[in-house]
């Protein structure tokens, strides 16, 4: 079954793109965002491995780049972008990385909590925004099985630790957003349920990795070859979807904490680049054979996904150069990045639905009749809208983004890309 | 190639800054060879386009309805004429005959049908395909020339109700290139494939037939379909040719895509006995009493034609080549995998036998010179000498300093070491630096190591025991690479462990071993005073030496526990112009040596045995290995995939056997040997474009100055790099590298 079959139960694939979604790490944990230029200066609380304890750029670039190709994957819908830059695999391999390092510091109690702490508020805002607007939109207790399982599933809105529900063919306001906005919003939750397992997971992972680094980084993979093989079956589609993702990027969050542990530092160097393209092969040999095309892609194959997106972590987390400051030509884009990374839950978390916005609005161009008729391609075309969406996920940016702030426990900015004292909220 | 030498990058980088670097040439040197490479690619895509091996497409449409097709078309005759709009049948009038045959020209029954029809003196229609028409435009010619009429059935036989009108274009076009390169001419006639007769036209294959007519081609069905292909026999086919008494018809019957005797004998009867009831076979427009269908081509569009008719036998010519060369590559590799195998387990059998002595004055315990030429090298200096000192076979330990700028001379004198000297010299060259080194050393066996090398304790004392054998002039060390951590690095070690442990065996029982590594290497003085000393002739003294040795009829062994440490270029970059010097230079030593061919005595036998299997082996074998890959490439997207990539694994199979014996003769851990997939799929190819490059250095030139080269230095870094800076310091240095 596929993973879309699995997140929206009777939703058979719906307009929204899949389940893929980038993932607000953890955005960046317990390291504040760097002041200006420099880039790292500021305090460092826990760093084993950084040589400096401030941010690793590089992590940053990898995290940048990750939520960007989210946000031009759920507009475009492309197969192969996600077999070009596995993107939730990076992520969660950034945030198993940082999590490696808050736990090394710090009781294991106090780093889960801070992490909930950090994740949870944007998630509670989305949901006051959406959950009211879907249920003025017509979704009540009578769309699950029974009343009382409606009003409990809500409780995952607050605590998700399993997929929050959304309702499922809602219709969107003519010419401001589209139908199925509902499924836009609550498709990319998945993410943030996953993290929340392997963060609750993460101090036994940590045990587990320092005991038998090896079996433990490749057990999720394993999970993952077992569920595709069929020879467990899991009831119900919620532990499913858990035990699906987990094998996925199970992989990847903890080649983060090996990463991080110096695990990957005492291989041969020679052994990652020739080993990580014979895995990868397999993983895309694997998803070419299983039929890869766009609504069918990675997301839907969790185990060529987890063997595809290990291998690409791998590789990225091998040359982990560890800039404490950015290589000249990336100077230009600090602010971006910057930006990228402090705001990462809020834009991963409503980008989908600037996109049914956009969408939306892009419509209009119909009604004008010239452009119908000489330009057709142009209205058809989704990349005059990707602007657009960025500049409405900027607006929610200025809107949600300082509940950020306020779950890290510091002062809430409008637009925190780095420069000094600007833009206070 | 046995890796194993080692020479200083240093000195390039210095000269690099003197000069810079010249970009054109340099990427002329990468242009080069891609090019030939493209070429060749190219040639084998247009071999596979005209066998049908790409682009083609075997759907054929199941029957539709036929609502849309006008009713007097489909009770309408065989030839549809839709030009200018319109849409009308003609039919071939009674007691005429049109016979066609599709799909040709075929190379065996192509003329047999001929043959028929001109014995019978009658004429037919051929509806040529343009894949078949470019590799046997002989045949079309001679189709035209014995008055047959040719149809076109377009170019690679698709079912055009599939296609795009762009792809139909396309097909009837290069249909026609191809038969004007072969016969001069064009054709109206066409036929489309998997027609039958026109009541069978329907709503998919109708609008194809419009668009045709729309571009001014006379559509050809049939009236009778021989059904020849389904070789029922011959008066079967007789039969189902023969047309209700006295009728005209449009016959189908084919003369290619199989057996077809059938239809040749059948031919045989059908003619005369058709003939003697009144028939006349006669071509399409005769029988029509239309103007012939075919114009002559003159201009441009017959030289086009002519010239993808060239190109496409040139293509296959070229593939027959590359086939061919393939298959030597092949066995060049297996011959050679097997004969190390097969050697050097007898090498390792002899020597590690319980017992074994090199010769009667083992062992040998008199104490050595070793010479350190070293320019540069204040980095490693310093551990180089100290694992000298503590050698457990008495040395005496000679540091030439070949003018260094970084103090490498004082190092080594401040260290204050007994029984270490140090001379100087100003830079001269590492030959130079060697012969001097000979001139001031103490003993008679001498060893020679590279300033950027470590030994064993153990080391000299190993690789002088061969010397108890005296016939034996000079010892081959086992050198080892120290930093293997890297790809680069890993993928270098498996090349020098199999180096060391399988060619240098191998060529150590043919007698013939080609190069004593400059890294750890020891010679008999007399020996070397025989053949005068090192040389600066070539960019590789050390194979220089070792084939001049040969040839004074010197033994030269190796052994395998005198083992070196030394330290592997870690860039491409090094690692290019280090192979390029050996390469080329050992290209420049086997033409300086070439008169051994026809020599007599030991010099004879090694210019008989020796010379061409290094240069089989090191030389010519390496060119041909990019058809591995370029029909690796081809197998992958054309060709069987899955047949392709189980040869490829085959092979690296056999490689990683190889490879692991080796290994394990030299008690190396396997780890390393995980990098073998991806170094067959990079670092192989690196090598063999170096190789070419030091060809297109040779060929264009080089020749000619490689005489020269000591004093000019031109030729002494590849093509495009820095040129030394002084002509004289130049060559100089390390073998003439810059």
């Amino acid at each position: 079954m596929t993973n879309s079959e699995i997140r929206s139960p009777g939703v058979p694939s719906q307009g929204v793109s899949s389940p893929d979604a980038p993932s607000p790490d953890v955005l960046t944990p317990d390291v504040p965002p760097p002041g200006p230029g420099s880039g790292g200066g500021t305090k460092a609380p826990d760093a084993p491995s950084a040589p400096k304890g401030g941010r690793d750029r590089y992590f940053d670039l990898l995290r940048a780049v990750a939520l960007f190709r989210v946000v031009l994957y759920h507009l475009m819908g492309w197969a192969w972008l996600p077999v070009v830059f596995p993107s939730m695999g990076v992520m969660f391999a950034l945030a198993g990385n940082l999590m490696a390092r808050s736990l090394a510091g710090r009781p294991a109690l106090t780093v889960v909590r801070g992490r909930l702490r950090r994740l949870l508020p944007p998630l509670w805002l989305l949901g006051a925004v959406g959950v009211g607007g879907m249920v003025l939109a017509g979704w009540g207790p009578d769309d699950d099985a029974s009343p009382g399982w409606w009003w409990l599933h809500l409780a995952y809105w607050v605590l998700p630790v399993s997929d929050p529900p959304y309702g499922e063919s809602l219709s969107g306001v003519h010419g401001l957003i589209t139908d199925d906005w509902a499924v836009a919003m609550g498709v990319p939750l998945w993410y943030l349920r996953a993290y929340l397992w392997f963060v609750l997971l993460s101090p036994l992972l940590l045990r587990a990795l320092r005991a038998a680094p090896w079996p433990t980084v490749l057990a999720p993979i394993a999970l993952s070859a077992v569920l595709e093989s069929g020879a467990l079956s899991v009831p119900g589609w919620r532990l499913e979807a858990a035990l699906s993702d987990l094998g996925a990027f199970g992989a990847c969050w903890l080649l983060g904490m090996a990463h991080q542990q110096g695990v990957l530092r005492r291989l041969p160097r020679y052994v990652v680049p020739s080993l990580a393209p014979v895995v990868a092969g397999i993983g895309l040999w694997y998803a070419l054979s299983d039929d890869l095309r766009a609504g069918h892609d990675l997301d839907d194959m969790p185990f060529a996904q987890s063997l595809w997106s290990f291998a690409a972590v791998l590789l990225l987390l091998h040359l982990s150069p560890s800039w404490a400051g950015w290589p000249r030509p990336l100077r230009r884009w600090d602010r971006l990045i910057t930006l990228l990374n402090s705001r990462a839950v809020t834009i991963y978390l409503w980008h989908n639905v600037c996109i049914g916005v956009a969408e939306a609005l892009w419509d209009h161009l119909w009604s004008i009749g010239w452009l119908e008729r000489t330009t057709p391609w142009l209205l058809e075309s989704p990349w005059p809208q990707l602007p657009f969406v960025w500049l409405l996920t900027a607006l929610c940016v200025v809107c949600f983004g300082w509940v950020e702030d306020l779950a890290a426990r510091r002062r809430p900015r409008l637009w925190p890309d780095g420069r000094a004292g600007s833009h206070r909220a | 190639m046995g890796g194993g030498r080692r020479r200083r990058s240093g000195r390039r980088s210095a000269s690099r800054q003197a000069r810079g670097r010249r970009m054109i040439p340099l990427r002329l040197r990468h242009l080069l060879p891609l090019v030939v490479l493209l070429a060749m690619m190219a040639m084998l895509m247009l071999r596979g386009y005209v066998h049908s091996e790409i682009l083609a497409d075997y759907r054929i449409r199941p029957e539709a309805a036929a609502d849309t097709v006008p009713q007097k078309i489909l009770d309408g005759g065989p030839v549809v004429d839709t030009r200018g709009g319109g849409a009308t049948s003609l039919d071939v009038p009674d007691h005429r005959i049109v016979l066609t045959f599709d799909d040709g020209p075929d190379p065996k029954w192509t003329p047999e049908v001929l043959d028929v029809l001109k014995k019978h003196h009658a004429h037919a229609v051929f509806f040529i395909t343009g894949t078949m028409a470019s590799r046997y435009p002989d045949l079309v010619k001679r189709m035209v020339d014995e008055g047959h009429e040719i149809g076109l059935h377009t170019f690679n036989h698709p079912d055009l109700s599939y296609q795009s009108k762009k792809r139909i274009d396309w097909e009837l076009t290069q249909n026609q290139l191809a038969l004007a390169g072969a016969a001069g001419i064009r054709t109206s006639l066409f036929r489309p494939p998997y027609s039958s007769s026109a009541d069978a036209l329907d709503n998919a294959s109708w609008p194809v037939t419009q668009y045709v007519g729309a571009r001014g081609y006379l559509t050809v069905l049939t009236t009778a379909d021989s059904e020849d292909w389904r070789r029922p026999g011959v008066r079967e086919i007789i039969a189902n040719s023969t047309p209700e008494k006295g009728k005209g018809a449009v016959v189908l019957m084919h003369d290619s895509g199989g057996d077809r005797s059938q239809t040749v004998r059948a031919l045989d009867t059908y003619l005369p006995e058709l003939q003697a009831e009144g028939y006349r076979f006669d071509h399409l427009t005769g029988a029509l009493k239309a103007p012939s269908a075919h114009t002559a081509v003159t201009g441009l569009e017959l030289w086009k034609g002519k010239a993808w008719v060239f190109l496409v036998a040139a293509s296959d010519d070229i593939t027959g080549v590359l086939v061919v060369g393939l298959a030597a590559i092949g066995f060049l590799v297996f011959a050679r995998f097997g004969l190390m195998l097969l050697l050097s387990a007898m090498h390792t059998r002899r020597t590690r036998r319980s017992g074994f002595v090199w010769g009667p004055h083992a062992p040998v315990t008199e104490p050595v010179s070793v010479l350190v030429p070293a320019y540069n090298e204040a980095k490693c200096i310093e551990n180089t000498v100290r694992s000298l000192i503590r050698s457990e076979h008495p040395v005496d330990i000679l540091v030439i300093d070949d003018g260094s700028s970084d103090g490498t001379a004082r190092i080594v004198e401040d260290l204050n070491l007994p029984g270490v000297r140090v001379v100087r010299q100003l830079n001269a060259g590492k030959p130079a630096a060697l012969n001097r080194g000979i001139a001031n050393a103490r003993h008679d066996i001498i060893v020679m190591m590279d300033g950027d090398t470590v030994f064993e304790p153990s080391t000299v004392g190993e690789l002088v025991q061969p010397f108890a054998d005296p016939r034996v002039g000079a010892v081959a060390g086992n050198a080892k690479v120290g930093n293997k951590d890297t790809l680069i690095g890993a993928w270098q070690h498996i090349e020098y462990v199999m180096g060391f442990n399988l060619d240098r065996r191998m060529y150590d029982v043919l007698r013939c071993m080609p190069t004593i590594p400059g890294a750890v290497g020891a010679f008999r003085r007399t020996a070397l005073n025989r053949v005068g000393g090192m040389s600066d002739d070539t960019l590789a003294e050390d194979t220089d030496i070792t084939m001049a040795l040969h040839r004074d009829g010197w033994k030269v062994v190796y052994a395998e526990k005198a083992r070196a440490w030394t330290e592997a270029p870690e860039s491409v970059q090094q690692l290019w112009s280090q192979r390029y010097r050996w390469c080329y230079g050992t290209m420049q030593a086997i033409w300086k040596h070439r008169r051994a061919v026809v020599e007599r005595g030991p010099s004879g036998r090694f210019g008989r045995v020796g010379l061409p299997l290094v240069s089989l082996f090191m030389v010519v074998a390496p060119l041909l290995a990019p058809l591995i890959d370029l029909f690796l490439v081809y197998g992958l997207l054309f060709g069987p995939t899955g047949r392709t990539i189980a040869a490829w694994f085959g092979v690296l199979a056999i490689q990683a056997g190889c490879a692991a014996y080796a290994f394990v003769l030299d008690r190396e851990r396997l780890t390393p040997l995980v990098s073998l997939p991806l170094q067959q799929l990079l670092y192989r190819q690196l090598m063999y474009v170096v190789l070419l490059q030091s060809w297109i250095t040779a060929l264009t030139g080089g020749r000619l100055r490689w005489q020269k080269l000591r004093r000019k230095g031109q030729v002494a870094a590849p093509p495009g790099e820095a040129a030394p800076a002084e002509a004289g310091r130049a060559a100089a240095v390390d073998g003439g590298a810059a």
